[in-house]
C-alpha cells in the first residue's frame, strides 16, 4: 500500500463515479455531441466535483486528454494576474486531438471577485477554443455573470449506501477485515463526504488488523481536536476570554476554516446533550444558534468573528455570572 | 490667511520636530540635485505631523512639480497619463527634474482608483524623477504593495513641548495674552497635530487680546483626529449616538480592522454576559454587511456595518462603566506574528498534500487528523512521505519520531527514484540496523503505482 487511498481508488472514468448518477447521466451526452457548455459543479466537500471533472476531461478529450486539460487547484495562486497569464497562455492554443481545451478551476467561490471577473472575460474570450469546468462548494458566492454563462450541477452528498459500496470494494482490494458495523459506523460520521470516509478507513487500517466499531471510534475521536471540546466547555461554563483565545489558535495557528470548526463544535454539542451534559431546552437553543452562524459565516466576512459571536451565545447559555 | 498657513514654515530649518527625518531628507534632496536618482520617498506618519509641509518644501527645491491628491480620480489610466508620463519623459530640455507628488496614498479606493496601485508600483519600478508619495497609516494593505521599494520616512507626532513652543510665538506675533497652562492644554489636546493645535488656537484667539481657560470651553467638543482605539474607546464607553458618529467620522481606518479592534476589547470592557452577547450579536451583523459589500461590490453596504458595530455595539451596554480598561489590539495580530514558522510549516505541507489530492489547502489541512494517525505507522508514513515528496522537518507535523526506511523498501527497491532522497535513504541504512519497528508489509502491484504517479504529475500544465 502506498499513498493516501483517495487517490488510489480515485474513479478514472465517469462509470466510477459514484452516488451521482443524475449528473453523470447528463455529462455523457456531453460525451457523445463531443461538445460542452461551461460547467458548474457545486455541492459539498468530497462528493466527487473534482474527480468527475477529471473523469469527464477524459472521455470527452480522448487520448490526448493531458495536453489538453489544465487542473488550476485552488492550492496554486490564482489572483488575477494568473487568471490572465496561464489560462490565456492555455487557451491561445488550439487543441490537438481534441474538439476543444478545457480548463478546469475548483473552489471559485474562493478566489476574490475580482480574480472573478477576470476570469469571466477569459470565458468570453475563449469561446471557440475551450471549455470550462468550475467548482465550487457554494454557487451564492459566485459573481453572477460567471453563473449565468454556465450550466450548473448541483453535486449532493453522497448517500450511505454509495459510500458502503466504494468502502467495501475498497476494503476488498485492500485485503481489510472489516465488520459491517464499522462501515455503518464510518458513514455516520462522514457525513456524505466519501473523501473523509475513505481516509477514516486508511486510517484505521494504519492502527489495526481488524477494523470494528470501537476502532472506528477511536480514530474519529482521536482525529476530532480536544480543543474544540475545551472551546465549548469553556462559553458554557462563562470563561469567554479562555474560549475565545484557544478559538483563536484553532483558526489562526492550525488553520481550521470556520465551516469546518462549526460542524466539529455541532458534533461536540450533540454529543454533550446524548450523554446528558446539556438540557433538551438548552440543546434546542444551541443548535438554532450554531444553525444560524453557520449560516452567517458564509455570508460574511470574517468566520472568525462569526464563530466568535456564536461563543458569545454559549455564553449567555452558561450558568455562571 | 489661516494661521496654519501664515505660520506655516518657510524653510526646511524652520520645520518643528523630526530631526532625523529632516535630515534624511535633505540628504534625498541632495543626491537628486547631484544627479543621482534615488528611490520613491514615502513619508508616513499620522495627521498633523508634517508630510504635507515636507512635500511643499521638497518640491520649492525642484523646478517643477506635479501632484495628485486624493480628490483626483487615481485609476490607473488616471495615474499613467499624468504622472507615468512625466517620469519617463526626460525632458527635452536636458536634466530638469520634474518632482510627483502623491498625497494620501494609503487612500487609494478600491473601486474607482482600480489599478492605481498597480500604476504605482510601475512607475516607482523604473524611476526617472524624484517620487513623493505620503500616508497615513503605515500598515495599509493598499501601500503594502509598494512600500518595500520605497525609502521610507516615519514622521512621528509632534512632542507637546514644541507645540507649546510654536503656539506661544504665534501669541507673541498675534499680540494675544495668554495664560500658560491654556496653551499647555491647547498642545496637549491636539495629541501631536501640529495643524489641529493651531487650528484650535485660531478659533479661541483671533482677533481677541487675551485666551483663558474659559475659551477652551470653546473647542472642548472637539475631539481631533481620533485612531481607531480612541474611537472603539468612544463606542464602549459612551451610549450617544451622535458623539459615536463623530469619533466614527474621524477615523480613516479600514472598516475591517475597526471590527477587529472593537470586537477585541467588548469582553474587556462589557461585563455582563448579556451585553457581551448582544454587542457581538451586532458584530456578526456588522461582518454580514462587509461579506455582501464585498461578494457584490456594492461598498454601501460599509454604512450599515459602520453603525453596527459602532453605535449598535454601544447601545449593547445596559450602562457605561465608570473603569479604567486597558485596550488591546487584536490577539490575533500577536498570534500571527509569533506563529509565522508554525504555519509556514503547515502551509507548506498542506501545498504539497493539496496538489496531489487535486484540492486546496484547505480541504487538505481538514484532513490532516486522519493522516496524523496513518503517520504513525513507520511504512505508511514512509510510503506517504515519498508519496507528497515530502521532507524530514515536514514530517514532524505528523509525528514525532523520524520516518525510517522499512526494511522491504531495502530488498526490493534498493535504489529509491527520487535522486533528492537518496542522500538521505544512504543515511538511514546506517541506522535501520539498529532498529527494527517495522510493522508487516502489504502486498501491492507496484506498477499500477507507478502508472498513477505518471497519470497525476501530468495534470499540471504551467
Amino acid at each position: 500500500m502506498k499513498g493516501p487511498w483517495v487517490e488510489k481508488y480515485r474513479p478514472g472514468n465517469l462509470d466510477e463515479v459514484v452516488g451521482q448518477d443524475h449528473i453523470v447521466e447528463r455529462l455523457k451526452k456531453y460525451v457523445e455531441e463531443q461538445s460542452m457548455p461551461n460547467l458548474m459543479f457545486t455541492g459539498p466537500a468530497g462528493v466527487g466535483k473534482t474527480t468527475t471533472a477529471i473523469a469527464l476531461a477524459k472521455s470527452i478529450l480522448g487520448e490526448y486528454w493531458r495536453q489538453n486539460f489544465m487542473e488550476l487547484n485552488a492550492s496554486d495562486a490564482r489572483g488575477i494576474d494568473t487568471v490572465r497569464t496561464n489560462i490565456k497562455k492555455f487557451c491561445r492554443l488550439k487543441a490537438v486531438g481534441a474538439p476543444f481545451r478545457i480548463v478546469f478551476l475548483d473552489e471559485v467561490d474562493n478566489m476574490t471577485k475580482d480574480a472573478q471577473h477576470a476570469l469571466r472575460r477569459e470565458m468570453e474570450m475563449y469561446t471557440k477554443t475551450a471549455s470550462f469546468i468550475l467548482s465550487c462548494n457554494y454557487s451564492s458566492k459566485i459573481i453572477d455573470p460567471i453563473q449565468s454563462r454556465c450550466a450548473i450541477f448541483r453535486f449532493a452528498p453522497v448517500k450511505g449506501n454509495h459510500i458502503i459500496q466504494r468502502l467495501e470494494l475498497i476494503a476488498e482490494a485492500e485485503n481489510l477485515k472489516v465488520t459491517r458495523s464499522a462501515i455503518e459506523s464510518i458513514v455516520y460520521f462522514a457525513e456524505g463526504d466519501l473523501r473523509k470516509a475513505i481516509n477514516i478507513l486508511q486510517a484505521s487500517a494504519s492502527t489495526t488488523e481488524e477494523i470494528t466499531d470501537d476502532s472506528i471510534y477511536e480514530i474519529v475521536s482521536k482525529a476530532k481536536p480536544q480543543d474544540v471540546r475545551k472551546i465549548v466547555k469553556m462559553a458554557l461554563n462563562g470563561d469567554f476570554l479562555g474560549s475565545r483565545d484557544l478559538l483563536r489558535e484553532v483558526m489562526v495557528i492550525q488553520g481550521t476554516s470556520g465551516e469546518d470548526l462549526i460542524t466539529q463544535i455541532y458534533q461536540e454539542v450533540s454529543r454533550m446533550s446524548m450523554e446528558s451534559l446539556i438540557e433538551d431546552n438548552a440543546y434546542v437553543d444551541l443548535i438554532q444558534s450554531i444553525g444560524e452562524y453557520d449560516f452567517r459565516i458564509r455570508e460574511g466576512s470574517n468566520p472568525r468573528i462569526q464563530l466568535e459571536a456564536l461563543l458569545a451565545k454559549f455564553l449567555l447559555r452558561s450558568k455562571a455570572d | 490667511m489661516l494661521w496654519t498657513e501664515k505660520y506655516h514654515p518657510k524653510n526646511f530649518d524652520e520645520v518643528l520636530g523630526n530631526l532625523k527625518a529632516k535630515k534624511e531628507i535633505l540628504q534625498w534632496v541632495e543626491d537628486w540635485k547631484a544627479g543621482n536618482p534615488q528611490k520613491c520617498l514615502l513619508l508616513v506618519g499620522p495627521p498633523g505631523t508634517g508630510k504635507t509641509t515636507f512635500a511643499s518644501l521638497i518640491a520649492g527645491e525642484f523646478s517643477d512639480s506635479i501632484e495628485l491628491n486624493a480628490s483626483d480620480k487615481r485609476s490607473y489610466d488616471a495615474i499613467m497619463s499624468t504622472v507615468g508620463e512625466a517620469s519617463v519623459s526626460k525632458t527635452l530640455f536636458g536634466s530638469r527634474l520634474k518632482l510627483i507628488i502623491l498625497d494620501e496614498v494609503d487612500g487609494l479606493h478600491g473601486n474607482e482608483d482600480r489599478g492605481g496601485s498597480r500604476a504605482i508600483n510601475k512607475i516607482i519600478n523604473d524611476i526617472t524623477q524624484p517620487i513623493i508619495m505620503m500616508a497615513n497609516d503605515p500598515y495599509s494593505n493598499r501601500i503594502k504593495s509598494f512600500k518595500p521599494k520605497c525609502k521610507v520616512i516615519n514622521l512621528r507626532k509632534i512632542h507637546t513641548n514644541s507645540i507649546v513652543f510654536l503656539l506661544k510665538k504665534i501669541c507673541v506675533k498675534e499680540e494675544v495674552e495668554f495664560e500658560e497652562h491654556v496653551i499647555r492644554e491647547l498642545a496637549k489636546r491636539s495629541k501631536g497635530d501640529l495643524r489641529s493645535a493651531i487650528n484650535d488656537l485660531e478659533i479661541i484667539a483671533h482677533g481677541e487680546e487675551k485666551i483663558t481657560s474659559k475659551d477652551l470651553e470653546l473647542i472642548t467638543q472637539k475631539d481631533g483626529r481620533a485612531t481607531v482605539f480612541d474611537a472603539t474607546r468612544t463606542i464602549l464607553k459612551s451610549k450617544d449616538p451622535s458623539r459615536i458618529k463623530t469619533a466614527m467620522r474621524q477615523i480613516e481606518a479600514d472598516p475591517s480592522l475597526l471590527l477587529e479592534i472593537v470586537v477585541e476589547n467588548i469582553p474587556r470592557e462589557y461585563e455582563k454576559k448579556e451585553e457581551i452577547e448582544k454587542a457581538y450579536e451586532m458584530v456578526s451583523e456588522a461582518d454580514i454587511y462587509l461579506g455582501r459589500a464585498f461578494s457584490t461590490r456594492a461598498y454601501t453596504y460599509w454604512k450599515y456595518a459602520y453603525d453596527l458595530m459602532s453605535i449598535g455595539v454601544a447601545l449593547s451596554k445596559e450602562e457605561s462603566y465608570k473603569k479604567f480598561a486597558r485596550y488591546a489590539n487584536s490577539s490575533v495580530y500577536t498570534m500571527l506574528s509569533k506563529s509565522r514558522s508554525k504555519r509556514d510549516l503547515r502551509d507548506r505541507v498542506a501545498g504539497k498534500i493539496a496538489r496531489k489530492l487535486h484540492a486546496s489547502k484547505r480541504v487538505a489541512i481538514s484532513q490532516f487528523p486522519y493522516f496524523e494517525v496513518m503517520f504513525q505507522d513507520n511504512e505508511i508514513a514512509y510510503n506517504m512521505m515519498m508519496y507528497f515528496g515530502l521532507e524530514d522537518d515536514e514530517v514532524k507535523l505528523f509525528r514525532s519520531m523520524k520516518v525510517k526506511i522499512p526494511e522491504s523498501k531495502i530488498k526490493t527497491d534498493p535504489k529509491p527514484s527520487k535522486s533528492t532522497k537518496k542522500v538521505k535513504k544512504s543515511s538511514n541504512m546506517a541506522k535501520k540496523k539498529k532498529s527494527r519497528d517495522e510493522k508487516s508489509t502489504r502486498n501491492d502491484p507496484s506498477k499500477k503505482e507507478n502508472d498513477h504517479k505518471e497519470k497525476q504529475t501530468s495534470l499540471f500544465h504551467f
